[in-house]
């Protein structure tokens, strides 16, 4: 009788314990943990990154069927909370998705800032933890083991626009570097001034502004009596704004400005009236119009997995529920539920630790280019491109060329 | 390089120092009146900036016609929020009022992001510009500074030749006093936070003007900041302190930052900001009501 009661005991454990182990194969759902940015000073990145998930994950329980998993299809649940754009909300949060809500991987908030603050709590728990928001080459600098990025890192994001203005002006040759003093940024700008030395850049003027600046004049009257050729800057979104604006109230005009983050958002464009936008131009991961195709993907030699671009447009319309074209925060944030979903394929497994390990050694191709990480997590696979704000505010990519949609306008306009 | 830019910045730094000095005078009048500090501040300010936005965009009317509408608007949420929440409050510990201003500060932010959505907005207001040999000024700012002058020169005739202003500033002075005098101290609250709140919301349409860009529902945290600063830098209590120290910052913003750019290897932006609150200290050690407070 003791017996019999045993092995029922031990039975009932048995059961509880794969009920409510989310990573045993029998899972009902794989989900996807995330302390996004609703509100806050991020809460547009932060709707981008939800609707791109959510369009993918619609993808993938809808029309793909599901991860594939222990000869089962499994299907995609999205568990997030709003983290207020703070790293204290981020931090509990991810606690929180790993211990309260037993989610398989946990996805990082926007801004690098956020997502270097979360890593170490993912990699207490050894969560797979996967970085679309944070840009820093320094993220990949600490040594953790469970990050991986999808986001390309930050000192690279201007390498193309100097090639661009090298090709196209060799002439020009003063650069001035205003930007804000925060992780990325100064990422962002260290990648360009080494790319501008190597390239024969004269930097003649470097200049950093604290976050949540209200008024550049005194530094934009500094940059002004040094005349510059190419200004590179930026940080986030409403600096961006203001350094176009006040250049503009200060009468500089330069052959070519090029602004990290804010210039890729449709806001940037109307909130300066259109045409003092116009001839500005940004680094981006990802603009509608670009050409990642199924048949690329087979020309270079990679597997092909998601929706194309206009199935993914549609599905991200569909999950904000309003006709809005997603930016580049919304293409790699549901990419890398693309690169989730294929890694756990190939492990046959849903353990972060074997995942991470699979994400490692995973090259495809998607709707948001290629995707490759090296040994740190840091992403080498994804390349950019440069937009242009051009006439009657239309979104033109201008570099490369092999991608671009238009001709670059150049030198920019005076304002 | 130093005397190229010193006199240009200096006049953008008085211009804006004149908004500045506006958009606190509401700030110092609450709390000179009821003994609240209104955390929620840069959220009023917030306001503002989307009423202006909103009549430019939405109407295609000036930001001058935004200048009373913004005060018309921000008194009728002063009474509303002084009837609804303030009144219960002002013989509560300090605190009570502390977090009700921070909590209607939140509220405002939510509001306001699910009416405009999370977009950093702007719009732009070309009224052309004037090329000075030392610096290029845009007409927005000189407007900005020119109604910033004339909103506080009217509001010290109305607190100086006004009974109604009068009793104001003895409720500011003693209001156990003016009310044995027969003021009534419960309306004169009321009127008060409205004022405040008024001239704050007003100060967003004036700041928009020198600054179109970034209005965003979070925009306001910011101005909470400088706004403290410049009003215990005023001395707290005195509208027309907080207006004149206003000044004196925008001018320690704009003029420190070119004295900074002449030290090698050192960033002068964040030490200008660091510079205002150096000043802000030495300031209050001197003379700790600050620049026209009174014990």
């Amino acid at each position: 009788m003791k017996r019999k009661a045993f092995i029922w005991i031990i039975g009932f454990v048995a059961f509880l314990g794969i009920l409510f182990s989310t990573n045993a194969l029998g899972a009902s759902n794989v989900v996807i943990g995330h302390p996004a940015c609703i509100s806050g000073k991020y809460a547009k990145a932060g709707e981008q990154a939800i609707g791109g998930i959510k369009a993918v994950v619609d993808w993938v329980n809808n029309m793909y069927g599901g991860i594939l998993v222990g000869g089962k299809r499994i299907p995609l649940k999205y568990k997030y909370y709003d983290a207020e754009s703070k790293k204290e909300g981020v931090t509990s949060l991810i606690e929180r998705l790993i211990t309260v809500d037993k989610v398989n991987v946990v996805f990082s908030a926007y801004s690098s800032g956020l997502t270097l603050a979360g890593a170490p709590v993912a990699e207490r728990y050894n969560m797979l933890y996967m970085d679309h928001g944070g840009a820093s080459d320094r993220i990949f600098q600490q040594g953790f083991q469970y990050i991986v990025q999808t986001i390309g890192p930050g000192s690279k994001y201007h390498i193309g626009t100097l090639n661009m203005f090298d090709h196209f002006d060799p002439q020009a040759r003063r650069v001035a570097l205003a930007y804000e003093d925060s992780e990325f940024a100064r990422m962002t700008m260290q990648g360009a001034e080494k790319h501008a030395r190597q390239l024969g850049y004269n930097v003649i003027f470097k200049r950093t502004y604290p976050k949540g600046v209200t008024d550049l004049t005194p530094l934009l009257s500094d940059m002004k009596v040094r005349k510059p050729d190419i200004v590179l800057g930026g940080g986030h979104y409403e600096d961006g704004q203001l350094l176009t604006r006040q250049m503009a109230d200060l009468d500089i005009n330069v052959k070519g400005l090029s602004l990290v983050a804010s210039v890729t958002l449709p806001a940037y464009y109307d909130s300066l009236g259109g045409h003092i936008a116009e001839g500005v131009m940004g680094p981006s991961h990802w603009e509608y119009g670009v050409t990642y195709s199924p048949e690329g993907a087979m020309k270079v030699g990679l597997d092909w997995i998601g929706p194309t671009q206009d199935e993914f447009v549609n599905l991200f319309k569909k999950a904000v529920g309003k006709d809005l074209v997603p930016e580049y925060h919304a293409a790699e944030a549901g990419a890398q539920v693309l690169a989730y979903v294929k890694a756990a394929e190939n492990i046959n497994s849903l353990d972060p630790s074997k995942v991470r390990a699979a994400l490692g050694k995973l090259k495809f191709m998607s709707f948001y280019g290629g995707w490759e990480i090296d040994d740190t997590g840091m992403q080498i696979g994804h390349t950019m491109v440069d937009m242009q704000w051009q006439h009657g505010g239309k979104r033109v990519i201008v570099w490369p060329l092999e991608a671009a949609t238009g001709k670059l306008v150049y030198p920019k306009p005076n304002f | 390089m130093i005397f190229e830019l010193l006199p240009g910045n200096l006049t953008h730094g008085l211009l804006l120092g004149g908004v500045y000095g506006l958009a606190t005078m509401g700030l110092s009048l609450i709390f000179g009146v009821m003994n609240v500090v209104n955390v929620g501040h840069g959220q009023f300010i917030m306001v503002g900036a989307f009423v202006a936005l909103t009549l430019f965009t939405a109407l295609g009317l000036s930001p001058l016609f935004a200048i009373p509408a913004a005060l018309v608007l921000g008194m009728a949420l002063g009474f509303f929020l002084f009837y609804t929440v303030m009144r219960r409050l002002i013989k509560a510990p300090e605190l009570a009022s502390l977090l009700a201003t921070f909590a209607i500060g939140i509220l405002l932010e939510e509001v306001m992001k699910l009416i405009f959505g999370s977009d950093f907005r702007g719009y732009n207001w070309a009224v052309g510009k004037i090329s000075l040999p030392i610096t290029t000024i845009p007409m927005s700012k000189l407007y900005a500074f020119v109604g910033s002058i004339v909103i506080a020169l009217f509001l010290y005739l109305w607190f100086s030749k006004t009974r109604l202003g009068t009793a104001v500033r003895a409720v500011v002075e003693d209001s156990e006093g003016a009310k044995v005098c027969g003021v009534n101290v419960g309306w004169i609250f009321a009127l008060s936070f409205a004022i405040g709140i008024g001239l704050t919301v007003m100060s967003g349409v004036l700041l928009t003007m020198f600054i179109p860009v970034g209005i965003n529902p979070y925009m306001g945290g910011i101005y909470t900041l400088k706004a403290f600063v410049i009003a215990v830098l005023g001395g707290l209590t005195s509208p027309y302190g907080a207006f004149f120290a206003g000044l004196i910052f925008g001018l320690v913003e704009n003029g420190a930052y070119v004295l900074f750019a002449q030290i090698p290897g050192v960033a002068p932006f964040p030490l200008t900001v660091s510079f205002a609150f150096w000043i802000l200290f030495f300031l209050l050690l001197v003379k700790p009501t600050g620049l026209l407070g009174s014990k």
